[in-house]
């Protein structure tokens, strides 16, 4: 509230009187201000410099690379590499219409008129079916491409959507499960919980990719990608299902007998009233859990598994392009953080969408 | 179900053994059937070994290598499939089925050999610590280095074998060791050091990828050690390590008779002595005893090309990283490898 106080209808000019108020008010804000904004300025033009005025663009032009500027011919040589891994090079279109595929599906599942569970449903076994049939193809009468050939940014956005979506239900059923007064049903979701919880990732995604094959019987492996998403689904769920409970917490047991006495079932008890505002009050931490998912789809490369991580590193892999690392990293963090920085933005739209039912 | 009998399998063959002498490997058997050969790859890229090159094609020592074998089985170097995975992953995968062998700088070793339940073939590669000096010193062996300072990453075998070796040979010198390999090459860079000691195909890379003057730099020909590079297969298929060795002696004595993937046909055509005939399928028995084809090495060699073509291309005079065949040459020109004698 003092912000909306002090900023008179003209937001600009106010603030940029603040700002002369603050930063210029005295003879030592002056120096500080200035010392700063100098420093500032230099390392904002250093890094132009280097990575827009002196960096080399093209592939053609490699051999003026190393001389003072970024070498962004590495990211016209390579980006395929990056965004595609291993594909076979003549059918990146389909990966291409895949991972578009999985971006349509996400962002029509953020749209609040999707939200019902049968269009949700058919939405996701769509986005999930072109994603497979366009990158395994042989459905198609395309060329085959199995798991070991997927990479790139289309197999991150495909471990992200998947792992999520399929996390998100497991989430919510297990704490569920926790809050039962059947203590079977309570136990069991209180060990399964508390055991992928007590685990580091890495172990749980080495025992789906490489221990669980050992002893199962070999028509029930399965591909490893989706022992991977399983495992990783899993340790999300369980994470979540904490995040979950947090918001059933919130809400007072007269709430539940209130929907009682008035004759309403566990369903919709459940449905109507309680889960509208677990939602609620879980998202913040929801948020938070999706996106260090979207930042720990990177693990899967200990596995053998060439996410956008790994298949950046192989692009900076040969002799020719060795010396540019620091391009290729910049490269694959400005991805990152298109996607992560969207998610965030998702994140706050929901909030305040959200905090209309508080007023 | 297929586990299981794969594994009883084995077991009647190994009390059957002695009978067995031609038949074929289970594991050729199955790649046969599925038509395709399961390599191993990297989760990323190993310099020289095992890489991806600008359109997305796997690349590489090893990559050949397992080039070599899928033709030498399926008649095809395209009809294999890269499985990329990382070093831990590798043996349990091996052992799962997910490949079916391993081809990635992998020394060899006793623990593997035993406790881990891996057979190993011949060696391909011998890697050792050797020593990296700045070219305008003029040196091209250690004992030249004399009275200079020679830098090692702290705590690594490469420190002790460093020190041992100089001290054998008697060569005053003084060590500085650095805790991690970022610090070390800059020290050297910086002129700190007169030489530096590391893995031999690392300091090739090295020089070949994060030294502005690559030919200001020489590393030296003192092998410090040499530890054996093989491809591991699961154990219990003795037929399937016969395939493999012969692939690789396959390639080596193509190389030692100046077979190329050039001149391979014509070699073939008229034979200069009965080891090429006998190689290249001009006369029988190459193929019958292994359970393969009598032409399987000709497209072998017509695919990749000889060991030195193969060494050459990745690691050697042809590629960027520039590194001696050394200990890896033939025995006949200095270095370590030779093959089985073909009868």
């Amino acid at each position: 509230m003092a912000v909306a106080e002090i900023i008179p209808p003209s937001r600009f000019e106010a603030l940029g009187k603040l700002f002369m108020k603050r930063g210029f008010g005295s003879p030592v804000s002056v120096a500080i201000s200035v010392l700063v904004f100098a420093v500032l300025g230099w390392i904002a033009w250093s890094f132009l410099d280097w990575a827009v005025f002196r960096a080399v663009w093209r592939k053609e032009n490699v051999e003026n690379c190393g001389h003072g500027g970024a070498c962004w011919a590495v990211i016209d040589a390579r980006h395929r590499l990056i965004l595609f891994g291993t594909y076979p090079f003549d059918q990146h279109w389909r990966s291409t219409l895949a991972a578009l595929a999985i971006v349509v599906t996400v962002v029509l599942s953020c749209v609040p008129a999707m939200w019902a569970a049968r269009r949700l449903a058919v939405l996701w076994i769509a986005g999930f079916a072109s994603y497979y049939l366009l990158m395994e193809g042989s459905l198609l009468g395309l060329q085959q491409v199995t798991t070991d050939g997927w990479g790139g940014l289309s197999l991150t956005l495909f471990l992200f959507a998947a792992v999520v979506l399929l996390g998100m239900p497991m989430g919510l059923g297990l704490a569920l499960m926790r809050r039962s007064q059947m203590p079977v049903v309570k136990w069991f979701a209180v060990i399964i919980i508390d055991t992928i919880r007590s685990l580091p990732l890495v172990t749980t995604l080495f025992t789906a990719a490489i221990v669980v094959p050992l002893f199962l019987p070999s028509w029930l492996d399965g591909d490893k990608i989706w022992r991977v998403i399983f495992g990783f689904a899993l340790f999300f769920a369980c994470y979540q299902a904490e995040v979950f409970r947090g918001g059933f917490q919130a809400i007072p047991r007269g709430q539940f007998e209130a929907g009682k006495a008035l004759g309403l079932g566990y369903w919709s008890i459940l449905g109507r009233i309680v889960l509208p505002q677990v939602f609620r009050h879980a998202l913040p931490s929801t948020i938070n859990m999706v996106v260090v998912t979207f930042k720990e789809t990177a693990i899967v490369t200990i596995i053998g598994f060439f996410d956008i991580l790994a298949s950046g590193k192989t692009a900076f892999g040969t002799a020719d392009w060795a010396p540019y690392y620091i391009e290729v990293y910049l490269c694959v963090a400005a991805i990152y953080w298109v996607f992560i920085f969207s998610l965030g933005q998702y994140g706050e739209y929901l909030k305040g969408r959200m905090a209309l039912a508080e007023r | 179900m297929t586990k299981f009998l794969a594994v009883g399998a084995i077991l009647a063959a190994s009390l059957a053994a002695p009978q067995m002498a031609a038949a074929q490997s289970e594991t050729v058997k199955q790649i046969e059937e599925r038509g395709t050969l399961l390599c191993s790859g990297h989760n990323g890229s190993y310099f020289g070994f095992v890489e991806v090159n600008d359109n997305n094609e796997w690349k590489g020592l090893d990559i050949d290598l397992c080039r070599a074998l899928t033709t030498a089985i399926l008649g095809d170097p395209d009809k294999n499939q890269i499985v990329p995975l990382s070093w831990a992953q590798r043996f349990p995968a091996l052992q799962s089925g997910d490949v079916d062998l391993i081809i990635k700088a992998t020394g060899w070793t006793m623990g593997r050999d035993t406790e881990q339940g891996l057979q190993f073939s011949l060696p391909y590669f011998f890697g050792g610590a050797q020593l990296m000096a700045h070219g305008d010193l003029g040196v091209t062996e250690a004992a030249e280095l004399a009275g200079g300072t020679i830098c090692v990453e702290a705590g690594t075998t490469i420190e002790r074998l460093v020190a041992n070796y100089l001290q054998t040979e008697n060569i005053e010198h003084s060590m500085v060791s650095y805790e991690s390999a970022a610090e070390l090459r800059s020290a050297y860079l910086a002129n700190r050091c007169d030489a530096f000691a590391a893995w031999g195909p690392f300091l090739a890379v090295l020089r070949a990828t994060e030294i502005d003057n690559p030919d200001a730099h020489v590393i030296l020909g003192d092998q410090l050690s040499a530890e054996p590079i093989a491809a591991a297969m699961r154990q219990g298929d003795e037929a399937f390590v016969d395939v493999v060795n012969w692939m690789l002696a396959a390639l080596l004595i193509a190389e030692e008779e100046g077979i190329t993937s050039a001149n391979v046909d014509e070699m073939a055509a008229t034979p200069p002595n009965p080891r090429v005939a006998r190689l290249l399928g001009a006369e029988p028995g190459m193929g019958e005893r292994l359970g393969m084809r009598d032409s399987w090495a000709r497209e072998m060699i017509a695919a990749v090309g000889n060991f030195g073509e193969i060494y050459d291309r990745n690691l050697g005079k042809d590629s960027p990283y520039k590194l001696e065949r050394g200990l890896n040459n033939l025995w006949s020109h200095g270095g370590v490898l030779y093959a089985p004698i073909l009868d």
